[in-house]
């Protein structure tokens, strides 16, 4: 194929794009300072790693630290009342950011109140709602802008460790994402079914609540079982910041060196998330069809 | 939906009884909705603690401290009182948050650690990309099979559909296995064993979006159009030729859409990974906090993050149009 | 529901969307109760026509009354009744795929009522509606799907869950745009049967756009020929000649070059 000499590079666009990934990747490898050799470990890192993937194939069923005072729970069983709680502290903030997501959402997309081409927009539509819009937009960019942990060590640092402000944490940033999502989905779905019923004679709110939206639900159900999951992971993270989830067993064992309890909690935190992606691929798969 | 009974059996309720239904998807959401509601009785939240009068004064104290340094003072009662806002002591202090870090301590400058954050995100994610395009051509159906893109060819002997499942099996597990593990725990683990300031985080990001562009990358194969590739593969050309000219070329503005979504969060996450110990702005965060509590310092360096997460944020917007006008 | 059938009439209608013209200097009387159809290649500007009548489409010039009314003055909730009280069949069916039939042929009544009312009524069907909706499916031929999600149905039962959604609207007078293009020519011929059959039996107004000559001409008493936004002809269908088939469908390569479309 002979280059395209009207373009200022022959791909165009998209190899303008590629181009100046390769160049960030480089620049990003040369500022940090970054060698390929720096990756073979140090003497005491490497002997590290061969002491920690050598239990790989043999976590632990008991604890196995040298003194366990009495009355403590077996391994297992704390492995798995971490998960517990983990599971807990995911559910507990996605149920504040679904039902925040849905409300940011609503006020987030443009399809109610974008008008009709006969009828023009409503004065609703000219005056107040493009101000929503543009306050929620701002609001959710705010929201997401800051990461759950960072939002969590912040809670630590204004109002100390409770539980409710890692449900918090992670409900903020995710909320804002579910918004985004859902106000676009919405946005995005296609406009057939919402053009026959504007022709119907239904109201803009009556377009979207009836045309759109039952036309993007599949895809809604899809995201949040999606984000439930990732909900699992930073519930997990959680637990490095004091909270009993299974980041705090991953970290404890981890620095006592109790190397086959750290593969426990992680293959319990793998069963976890592998099983809710498994739910949630099968309910996809029920929902497109 | 629903259908009140009647005493007389009317067509309209025996449509209804007959109606198509699934169990799966019932059974599915009703669990779903108990898990979400049922983790507020099963869990520890103590609302009388959450909301007591310990945690307003807590919150009181870490509003009143959010306050930069310098424009405080000490009371009579020996408590540091707000003085009166100054653009001009702020803005020096600012700046020296921005050249020095955290004060007293040893740490590189806040616009320092904000490009380290950005350097992070960037080098992982172009390396996740490239790992993640070697596993998804032996990820997708469409393509990981011993006949690929010749609907008429008939089953290949079983041994090769054995291996080639194989293959794509074990592919699958390892891209399943890298997207469960949250990034924060591989840093946490790498961090151990590596010791090098940056590589951890890189590393965990990398995997970690590897994963996930791997799967994504591999559906984006599943669902190209295969005219093009059967076309290309009655003329005899071979399976890399294939992947290469047809199918590369096909999916790229797709691949290029998620890249940018990933690399949106990657930036979030190199800022948390730096409460490790690792360089980025987490590490600022983190040292302001647990050197003496300078929640001034703190804040401030989360709001830089914010600066550099919607800056990310914008670039990508700008790409993905780029790449969108470009197909 | 039941409205007396409503006429149009089109005064010198002209639209252009860019620099296409799609329609030039319409004139059209359609009186109630009357069976209309308007045939021509694509392209013609029959589509751009129909959606003029519910006011879907804004006419650069002349006027476009419905029932007498000038859609151009209407207010809002006027012209909600106006849209309200004609049935559209679309081209592309128009429906929402991934919900029960009974839900897209109950969301044909929205325009005639409030968001609380409607909302309620698509959760909470009441009994009547459901039976109402039953009805009009038996009468379009496919009762037994009234619970089916409606992609799991053929493209011509969609047709059919697309009439019903009209039909149950309780429309003084119903408009179709090419409602058989994507169904294979024996469904054709039953759908147009089928919608010619119901309006004249609810005495509604019809206008429907066709590709089809010959199935035009055995179903309607009166056709207007179109081609490239005017009207070509307009004349009872026994009138038609061969000349007409040859003004609407000829190839003038000029035209051709113009207008790619």
């Amino acid at each position: 194929m002979a280059p395209d000499l009207r373009r200022p590079f022959p791909l165009g666009p998209r190899g303008f794009v590629l181009a100046g990934l390769g160049v960030a990747g480089i620049w990003a490898a040369l500022y940090l300072g970054l060698q390929p050799s720096d990756l073979t470990p140090s003497t005491g890192g490497l002997s590290l790693a061969r002491d920690f993937f050598a239990r790989a194939f043999s976590p632990a069923l008991s604890s196995e630290a040298a003194y366990v005072p009495d009355g403590t729970p077996g391994l297992l069983a704390l492995s798995l009342r971490a998960a517990v709680t983990t599971v807990v502290y995911a559910a507990a903030a996605m149920s504040v950011a679904l039902v925040l997501g849905i409300v940011l959402g609503f006020c987030a997309s443009t399809a109610w109140w974008s008008g009709d081409p006969l009828g023009g927009r409503t004065w609703f539509g000219r005056t107040v709602a493009p101000v929503i819009y543009g306050a929620t937009r701002v609001l959710i960019g705010f929201m997401r802008s800051v990461h759950e942990v960072l939002w969590a060590v912040l809670f630590l640092a204004a109002v100390g460790l409770t539980p409710l402000a890692a449900v918090v944490a992670i409900a903020i940033p995710y909320a804002g994402t579910l918004a985004k999502i859902f106000s676009e989905m919405v946005d995005e779905a296609p406009r057939e079914a919402s053009h026959a019923l504007r022709a119907a004679g239904a109201s803009g709110m009556q377009q979207f609540a009836f045309g759109l939206v039952p036309r993007a639900l599949p895809d809604m159900i899809a995201y949040a079982f999606y984000r439930f999951e990732c909900a699992l992971r930073s519930s997990a993270v959680l637990g490095f910041f004091g909270y009993e989830t299974l980041g705090r067993e991953i970290e404890q064992s981890f620095v006592s060196t109790n190397y086959g309890e750290v593969w426990t909690h992680l293959y319990v935190l793998l069963a976890l998330v592998l099983v809710f992606d498994a739910w949630s691929g099968r309910l996809r798969a029920r929902l497109a069809r | 939906m629903s259908v009140s009974a009647h005493a007389t059996e009317s067509e309209l309720d025996a449509l209804w009884r007959a109606r198509p239904r699934s169990r799966f998807v019932r059974v599915s959401f009703a669990l779903f909705g108990l898990l979400l509601v049922g983790s507020w009785f099963v869990g520890d939240f103590d609302f009388a603690d959450s909301f007591s009068d310990t945690r307003a004064r807590n919150l009181d104290r870490f509003l009143d401290e959010v306050r930069p340094y310098p424009l405080r003072a000490p009371g009579p009662d020996g408590t540091l009182e707000p003085l009166p806002w100054d653009w001009g002591v702020f803005g020096t202090w600012a700046q020296q948050r921005l050249t020095d870090g955290v004060s007293d301590r040893d740490t590189p400058g806040g616009l320092e650690s904000a490009l380290g954050t950005l350097a992070i995100s960037v080098l992982a994610i172009v390396l996740a990309a490239l790992a993640s395009l070697v596993f998804c051509g032996f990820a997708a159906r469409t393509l990981a099979t011993p006949r690929p893109f010749a609907p008429h060819a008939g089953p290949a002997p079983w041994p090769r559909r054995l291996a080639w499942q194989v293959v794509r099996g074990a592919t699958r597990i390892v891209l399943i296995v890298q997207r469960s593990m949250p990034e924060y725990i591989l840093a946490f683990l790498l961090l151990a064993m590596l010791r090098t300031p940056a590589w951890p985080a890189v590393l965990a990001l990398a995997i970690h979006n590897c994963g996930i562009l791997g799967r994504l990358a591999a559906e984006t194969i599943e669902n190209a159009d295969p005219r093009p590739a059967v076309a290309l593969r009655a003329l005899g050309a071979s399976r890399t030729t294939i992947a290469l000219t047809s199918i590369a070329p096909a999916i790229l503005p797709r691949l290029l859409t998620y890249f940018f979504y990933r690399w949106e969060t990657c930036v979030r996450e190199a800022t948390v990974l730096g409460i490790l110990g690792l360089a980025s702005l987490g590490w600022l965060i983190d040292e302001a906090q647990v050197s003496g509590f300078r929640y001034d310092e703190m804040v401030f360096f989360i709001g830089l993050g914010m600066v550099i997460v919607l800056a990310g944020d914008l670039l990508s917007a700008i790409a993905r149009r780029i790449v969108r006008r470009a197909s | 529901m039941k409205q007396p059938a409503t006429g149009f009439s089109l005064d010198d209608v002209s639209v252009r969307f860019g620099a296409h013209a799609a329609l030039r200097g319409i004139d059209l009387e359609v009186a109630p109760g009357e069976a209309v159809a308007l045939v021509g290649p694509s392209g013609a500007g029959k589509s751009t026509l129909l959606r003029v009548l519910v006011g879907m489409v804004r006419p650069g010039a002349g006027r476009a009354r419905v029932g007498g009314e000038d859609l151009a003055t209407l207010t809002r909730s006027a012209l909600r009744r106006a849209r309200a009280s004609i049935g559209f069949v679309h081209q592309d069916l128009c429906l929402v795929p991934n919900v029960r039939v009974a839900r897209n042929v109950l969301s044909g009544r929205l325009g005639s009522q409030g968001l609380v009312r409607s909302t309620l009524g698509m959760v909470f069907p009441p009994r009547a509606a459901l039976d109402e909706a039953l009805a009009i499916l038996t009468r379009v031929g496919i009762p037994e799907k009234l619970f089916e999600r409606t992609d799991t149905l053929s493209g011509g039962q969609q047709q059919r869950v697309a009439v019903a959604r009209a039909l149950y609207q309780g429309p003084a007078a119903l408009l179709a745009d090419e409602p058989v293009s994507s169904v294979d020519p024996a469904r054709a011929r039953d759908t147009v049967g089928l919608l010619t059959r119901i309006s004249r039996e609810e005495g509604l107004t019809l206008l429907m756009s066709l590709h089809n000559l010959e199935l035009a001409r055995e179903f309607f008493p009166r056709l207007v020929g179109m081609r490239a936004g005017r009207i070509v002809f307009d004349r009872p269908s026994e009138a038609i000649t061969e000349a007409d088939f040859h003004a609407l469908y000829d190839l003038d390569p000029a035209e051709v070059l113009a207008d790619g479309a």
